[in-house]
């Protein structure tokens, strides 16, 4: 477990997609702000013909008594509301996935895609209906299965599957290029034959609860924040103690009777105590992040911690549980819950990023003046104004990927130890 | 408002576990990337395009900005190489010119019409995760025009395995040279292993050379995972003189058994200074093996006649022993024949793991690994000398070249 748990922290999930509950908060604040100042400055900035709302009212773009003409801001999406739509379109997505009879490495590696997407994206800028598909389509790629794009339209029904792939680069940079993603399903074998090797356990009651375990990993963490929290093997403990709390109990108890009294140590734990902390610049992390995520994810010696962080993780996959999949599409709910939320969030979005297929087009025009004007001039005119506005938001990110990568660590588990 | 992305159930799923049939990836009935433009309106009009008559300059939103200052990081250089599906040009950081990076930077392939290619989804997935001395080190990533990915890897000048090989009038080395690079190697392959990879193209150009003289495992542009049992993968991939036995008899489930063999096959070419088993083609490739190793059998490899290509030559040659070996790879010593030996075991699951290699008794025993500073290297003579060099020796790096490439058109289309 200890080894396991040093690898993870090497991973990008947990140096770039691990956040506590507040740091995650605090980020998609930020995300809806920053949205929103856009939208509002973009929307302003339209001639007034405004077919950038989808129900415009005849009196919005009339002429004031004065003459002026008043583009008039639309309400945006709160913080929750946008939490809320992101949650539906997972579900959604989980849909999809299901009706392809896609793999659940693929299903639930396309939600984590499309939930981590939304986290420095807000669902104002880019079109959710449209991001789950080439979550989707990314997903399958992930995870090893190259589909073509046309085959791909066709389990769809999609008249232009291409326009998919418009959306994939930009997922990929939302995603910071990290694509791979850690699952709790290959825990869950793990803990069930470890199970299975005691004694006294009866073997219909745990090939059920493996069952149930298997159940609530295909829909709860997925459709919650739990990738975010907690580490797989924590999601798997709390899915299974959803499934049957007993086993879960004794599973524990037989772990921690393996673990050692905590080991100080020192030299084993050195990429930790550097951590993904370490050789970042101070001034880039917030304070909440590095003493409180740490608490969750290290520390499986604690017995107590443990138990809290797992019961935690079962209190927040309780929300969700599998049985939730009629909920997010029951229509009475869509109703009453996510339709008014579509339409307002058709009134809001942003009018420059919706459109994938224009967006792509515009960016590879862009691009193509810039690298001209690169040829021309090492140093592109704009550079600096650009990197004003990179300070302002750039932030919403921890830091780049730069340093923690170059950065060498010393391999911990090499049974060589040192060199040869 | 329709609230759901679902239509009638398709008959049947290319995203099954078990995909039946292979989707076509040349191009045949998939439609080329149509005009956005045209397409747009009828597809959904309700959408509003976005401003087009005064796009530029359109705000950079914090993703794509964090792109712009990741790129500008850089400064690209000369071209250093091109392989199959990237040109990797010499780089360096922007704020300090000493620092050098290898910008590897994925061609637009023709052939290939779905978005990022699969080379290019595997080696970014993996290298972004595996951090290890011995393999290559991805520094940073980032698009340029036309939404090309570029690669930052770490700079590794100097050369790769198959270049030290091959310069035999220049280049001289040992026993103990031999062992600390295939030390380095099976350290490499047993974190990929160990971490759940399986890096499926080992062969001596893709293990390159630090300027510490350190080695790396580099191309990780056919990785994949290690597949859940039962489930199958495709048996086309490593370059076919690396490639075991199972595969070129198309076994559909295989281990990290794979990648052993092709170390297996690194270690008899460091040894000997040619390409131990150098076929041809498939077949020939199956018969050399059968002659130089043993022909595989229900009795050395038991269900091996039940893999779907068996087929071998029908004078059975029995298993050479440690012994036979011994002449001709005799310079590593009994003890490294011994290793050599267990890494072409013909039975994948006889096989040694990596780990096992490690544990092994030969990197104890004398003579003692070189260490990484006193290696030999690639002689200074010039990099086009070099390659006129290779270009020289008919058959041999054209013969992999291509190998190589039929792996990875081929495998485009497979799951996995
Ligand atoms: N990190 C690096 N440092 C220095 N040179 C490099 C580096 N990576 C690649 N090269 C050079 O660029 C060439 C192309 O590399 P790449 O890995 O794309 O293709 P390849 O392995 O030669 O061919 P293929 O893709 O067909 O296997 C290499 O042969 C090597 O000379
Ligand atoms: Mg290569």
């Amino acid at each position: 477990m200890a080894t396991e748990d040093a690898r993870y922290r090497q991973s990008s999930q947990y140096q770039l997609w691990s956040f506590s509950p507040t740091r995650l908060a605090a980020m998609r604040d930020k995300t809806n702000a920053a949205a929103r100042a856009r939208i509002a400055e973009r929307l302003s900035s339209l001639p007034a013909l405004s077919n950038n709302t989808s129900a415009p009212t005849s009196s919005a773009n009339t002429p004031n008594a004065d003459g002026s003409s008043t583009p008039a801001l639309p309400e945006f999406l709160t913080p929750p509301e946008e939490a809320q739509l992101v949650t539906f379109f997972t579900s959604e997505l989980l849909r999809a996935g299901d009706h392809a009879e896609m793999s659940d490495d693929i299903k639930a590696t396309a939600a984590a895609f499309f939930r981590r997407f939304y986290v420095t994206n807000s669902i104002m800028t880019y079109p959710p209906q449209e991001m789950l598909f080439v979550a989707l389509f990314f997903g399958c790629k992930a995870e090893g299965t190259f589909v073509s794009i046309a085959e791909f339209g066709k389990t769809f029904d999609r008249e232009h599957p291409e326009d998919i792939l418009a959306g994939e680069f930009l997922l990929c940079q939302g995603l910071r290029f990290a694509i791979d993603v850690k699952h709790p399903f290959r825990a869950l074998r793990g803990a069930t034959m470890e199970l299975a090797t005691l004694p006294d356990i009866d073997r219909n009651r745990l090939a059920a609860a493996e069952h149930r375990a298997r159940e609530v990993l295909r829909f709860s963490p997925l459709i919650t924040d739990a990738y975010f929290h907690y580490t797989p093997s924590q999601i798997m403990l709390a899915a299974l103690s959803l499934a049957d709390r007993g086993l879960t109990e004794r599973l524990m108890t037989q772990t921690f009777h393996h673990v050692a009294p905590p080991p100080d140590n020192s030299g084993a734990d050195t990429p930790a105590s550097s951590g993904p902390d370490g050789p970042a610049p101070a001034t880039k992390r917030g304070p909440p992040r590095g003493s409180e995520d740490k608490a969750q994810i290290i520390g499986p010696h604690i017995r107590d911690q443990v138990l809290g962080t797992i019961e935690a993780c079962r209190n927040l996959l309780a929300r969700e549980l599998p049985e939730r999949r009629e909920h997010w599409s029951d229509r009475a709910v869509l109703k009453a819950q996510v339709t008014p939320l579509r339409k307002k969030l058709s009134k809001c979005r942003d009018p420059d990023r919706w459109n994938l297929v224009e967006l792509q087009r515009v960016r590879r025009e862009q691009a193509a003046k810039r690298a001209d004007s690169e040829e021309a001039d090492p140093a592109p005119p704009g550079a600096a104004a650009a990197n004003n506005t990179a300070a302002g938001d750039g932030t919403v990110f921890g830091d780049a990927l730069a340093p923690r990568e170059v950065k060498r660590r010393r391999v911990l588990d090499d049974p060589f130890g040192g060199p040869l | 408002m329709a609230v759901s992305p679902l239509v009638a159930p398709a008959t049947s799923s290319p995203f099954k576990r078990q995909p039946s049939a292979v989707p076509s990836s040349n191009g045949n009935g998939t439609p080329r990337l149509l005009q956005n433009s045209n397409n747009n309106n009828s597809n959904n009009n309700n959408r509003p395009a976005p401003n087009s008559n005064n796009t530029l300059p359109m705000t950079l939103d914090p993703i794509e900005q964090l792109n712009e200052d990741e790129k500008r990081k850089y400064v690209k250089g000369k071209k250093l190489g091109e392989g199959t599906y990237a040109n990797v040009y010499l780089g360096h950081a922007r704020h300090d010119p000493s620092v050098l990076v290898a910008i590897k930077k994925i061609k637009v392939q023709q052939q290939y019409q779905d978005g990022m290619a699969p080379d290019a989804v595997r080696e970014l997935k993996y290298l972004r995760e595996l951090h290890h001395p011995n393999i290559i080190s991805l520094v940073s990533v980032f698009s340029s025009k036309d939404q090309n990915l570029n690669l930052v890897l770490e700079y590794l000048p100097l050369g790769d395995l198959e270049m030290l090989i091959r310069d035999v009038d220049r280049v001289r080395y040992g026993a103990g040279d031999i062992k600390a690079w295939m030390g380095m190697l099976a350290r490499a392959v047993w974190f990929c292993h160990d971490n759940f990879v399986l890096h499926r193209d080992i062969k001596p150009n893709n293990l390159l050379i630090a300027a510490d003289g350190e080695v790396k495992l580099a191309d990780f542009g056919l990785a994949r995972a290690f597949a859940d049992p039962g489930r199958r993968m495709t048996a086309n991939v490593i370059t076919r003189w690396y490639r075991p036995p199972e595969l070129l008899f198309g076994a559909r489930h295989y281990s990290g058994a794979v990648d052993v063999w092709s170390v297996g096959m690194v270690f008899a070419e460091l040894i000997i200074r040619a390409p131990f088993l150098a076929g041809n083609t498939e077949v020939e490739q199956i018969a050399l093996i059968c002659k130089q190793i043993g022909t595989p059998t229900e009795d050395n490899w038991p269900g091996v006649t039940q893999l779907r290509e068996y087929t071998v030559p029908t004078d059975v040659v029995a298993v050479w022993g440690k012994e036979a070996y011994m002449g001709r790879f005799g310079a590593v010593g009994a003890d490294g024949v011994d290793l050599l030996v267990k890494t072409v075991a013909l039975d994948p699951k006889k096989r040694i793991t990596a780990r096992e290699m490690l544990e092994h008794r030969w990197w104890r025993t004398d003579p003692k690994p070189t260490r990484k500073e006193d290696l030999p290297r690639k002689s200074s003579g010039g990099e086009e000398k070099m390659a006129a060099d290779l270009k020289r020796r008919p058959g041999i790096v054209e013969e992999e070249a291509r190998g190589a490439k039929v792996a990875r058109k081929l495998d485009f289309g497979q799951s996995k």
